[in-house]
């Protein structure tokens, strides 16, 4: 079947009855983000609009940014009262969104969406709100672990590591000359690097879950990874996501933390030297990874709600989610989709699922977004920089979500 | 009569409202802002806390290190830039056979978007693949590279050192005006009296120079200490708050913690200080204008 005509038979299958009951030419602004601007979703908006002739689809791609870009952009519009009818969201922002009151409950539409029992409860536990309700549509996901570097092992005569332990090991034991047992990413997004290490080594957002004895002890060992082994590159403070890749793939850290978004870059790069395994597990055999998520949400202010339902729900169905992932390059939300993978080499896909049980996200409260934007990279940096000591940093953190 | 009375204000009228409206009602708009907690994603809440914000910024440790950081950063900028821009100046003025062409290409990096400038310096201080880091090691003053933009130490200073190659040709294009502008009957005479170079730059040129020189140098100052583009590209602020200006603090504060009343209160301190500068230069055209 050609791809189009897959997409529109996709379409057509969620063109439930309540069609009729959608406004006759309703138009749907939706706001995207895809990494490569070059990509477009306009094979699936003419997909979805011939199905439902009623519905034109207004596809407005925003900045992504690092996420502020995108968020300054929508809280603005949203004060403003100039949002989108619906539009792609995180986790880490759906308190503030709650606060503003700009988020659509969507489980009677969930409840009356054949798509949904596609997608795993277990997604569906991890999107809701504190409040019990739906206001998230999953997209896509993904679950970061641990890219190793298979050659630079071998040399070393190194297993890729399961424990705090068997890492700092291997870290230590690749670390030679120009090449840094891992690439730690300490500019914006790298809490997912220490999350691993801290949150995996004891430490909670709960009150007093920062400045726990265990979540202190974890912290100065992370800290120490970097200050006393030496296991992280001199620029670990600044590197941001471009840094920690370009570094992996030349030979210069053996190895990183990131997602299957990366594995095809990877494997372009580097064929069968870059393997991955689920990041290692602290002494009590507990871990944390990081949950990437991406979702759809209505907003409270559409006029189109109906519409703007059905357009985000075709978007999370079968084909067309699995279409819409080539676009990002993570993992579609879709068992039917999950079943025929083929977008990224198996050991990917495996070392994401054997995650799965340790990915969790961050706090869904209104200080998440500013933890992960300023208070962790500017706390993280000036400890790896030993402007402060590791306990004030999360002194710090602790601060930011208790007061 | 009456009406010739109010006729000058009719027609200064359109220019008075465009001003108030794209000047005047932001500035005021500003300034309330900063005496309430306004958080973008709290609209319904925006309680008023007087000058909450200004006491909470003096006890704000990231408040006092990016004031000081400021002061350096618009030091060493604007003085670097200024003491390049005038050199190159110098050696625009005296005769050589590809005069013109120096001119024209000098203005490149004044012509240049600070973006463009702030990811290229980037490249030029990485710390695997940059081109200072592999100069420095083949002539053999570096033994290892340097993570230049991620150490506290060099940070600031190899921002300012990319917004002084991005600004040195604003001050020298200035100051070639300026220089061209003296009668060459000067040097002649002074040249005829038995001036040395030194003498003639400081009794012929500095006099005819001064007025321009402290016109650039308060319009430089004020356009570096509100600046933040090139910081923003090359480090975000970081390491820590090593590459942290008052300007740019404010920015992090509205839009990474949408915190509108505290980010207002931020940027009400930094136009205070540039308000005194501001104040220097229109005096100074003023003066110039009756003159």
């Amino acid at each position: 079947m050609k791809r189009r005509n897959f997409l529109a038979a996709g379409a057509a299958a969620i063109a439930a009855p309540s069609i009729a009951r959608a406004q006759a030419t309703a138009t749907v602004r939706w706001w995207y983000h895809f990494d490569n601007p070059q990509h477009s979703p306009a094979d699936l908006v003419a997909a979805f609009e011939r199905a439902n002739p009623g519905i034109k689809i207004q596809a407005e791609s925003i900045p992504w940014g690092g996420g502020n870009d995108y968020y300054t952009r929508l809280y603005a519009a949203l004060v403003a009262n100039n949002a989108p009818d619906c539009g792609m969201v995180k986790l880490g922002n759906m308190s503030r969104l709650l606060e503003m009151r700009a988020l659509e409950p969507l489980d009677a539409m969930v409840d009356s969406w054949a798509g949904a029992k596609d997608i795993a409860d277990s997604l569906w536990t991890l999107h809701k709100a504190p409040d019990g309700k739906r206001y998230y549509l999953p997209l896509q996901y993904v679950v970061l672990y641990l890219y190793y570097r298979v050659d630079l092992f071998q040399q070393a005569g190194m297993a890729p590591p399961k424990t705090f332990d068997e890492f700092l090991a291997a870290a230590r034991a690749t670390t030679k000359g120009d090449v840094h047992g891992f690439g730690m990413r300490g500019g914006a997004g790298g809490h997912d690097h220490w999350g691993t290490f801290v949150l995996g080594g004891g430490a909670n957002f709960e009150r007093g879950g920062m400045v726990s004895p265990r979540a202190l002890a974890a912290n100065r060992w992370f800290v120490a990874l970097g200050r006393q082994h030496g296991v992280f590159p001199p620029s670990a403070p600044n590197d941001g996501f471009r840094q920690i890749v370009d570094n992996f793939k030349a030979g210069r850290t053996a190895m990183t933390i990131h997602h299957i978004g990366s594995a095809n870059e990877m494997v372009q790069a580097l064929g069968d030297r870059v393997s991955a395994v689920p990041v290692p597990r602290g002494p009590d055999g507990k871990g944390w990874t990081s949950f990437g998520d991406e979702s759809n949400a209505v907003f409270a202010a559409s006029r189109n709600k109906a519409a703007a339902f059905r357009w985000i729900s075709y978007l999370s169905t079968g084909d067309a989610n699995v279409e819409f992932n080539k676009f990002t390059g993570q993992l579609t939300v879709t068992q039917s989709g999950a079943a025929n993978w083929t977008l990224h080499p198996k050991r990917f896909v495996d070392a994401t699922a054997q995650s799965v049980p340790i990915a969790d996200a961050l706090p869904n409260v209104t200080q998440t977004a500013d933890f992960v934007r300023t208070v962790w990279p500017t706390n993280m940096q000036r400890a790896l920089l030993g402007q402060i000591e590791p306990d004030e940093m999360m002194r710090a953190i602790e601060r930011q979500y208790h007061g | 009569m009456v009406g010739n009375r109010f006729t000058p204000y009719l027609f200064l009228a359109p220019a008075l409202l465009a001003t108030a409206a794209i000047v005047l009602y932001p500035v005021a708009s500003t300034l309330w802002m900063s005496l309430h907690d306004f958080v973008l994603f709290r609209p319904h809440s925006v309680p008023f806390v007087g000058f909450g914000n200004y006491a909470r910024l003096l006890a704000d440790e990231a408040f006092w290190i990016s004031l000081w950081n400021s002061f350096v950063w618009v030091g060493l900028a604007v003085g670097l830039q200024f003491a390049l821009g005038f050199g190159a100046a110098l050696v625009l003025n005296e005769s050589f056979f590809w005069r013109s062409a120096a001119r024209a290409l000098i203005i490149i990096p004044w012509a240049l978007p600070s973006v463009i400038i702030g990811l290229m310096f980037t490249w030029i201080y990485d710390y695997n693949l940059g081109l200072l880091n592999d100069l420095l090691l083949r002539i053999g003053v570096l033994d290892g590279p340097v993570a230049w933009l991620a150490r506290a130490d060099t940070a600031l200073l190899a921002v300012v050192a990319a917004l002084v190659w991005q600004g040195f040709p604003f001050f020298a294009v200035v100051i070639l005006a300026g220089l061209q502008a003296i009668p060459s009957e000067l040097h002649e005479a002074a040249e005829i009296d038995g001036a040395s170079r030194l003498q003639r730059l400081r009794h012929v040129v500095w006099p005819g120079l001064k007025g321009v020189i402290l016109t650039a140098l308060l319009l430089r100052t004020i356009w570096v200490a509100n600046s933040l583009d090139v910081i923003l590209v090359m480090t975000g602020g970081g390491p820590g708050y090593a590459t942290h200006t008052l300007p740019l603090y404010a920015f992090l504060r509205a839009y990474s913690g949408m915190e509108f009343g505290y980010g207002s209160a931020l940027a009400v301190v930094l136009t205070l200080f540039l308000m005194a500068l501001a104040t220097v230069y229109v005096r100074r055209t003023m003066r110039e204008a009756f003159r």
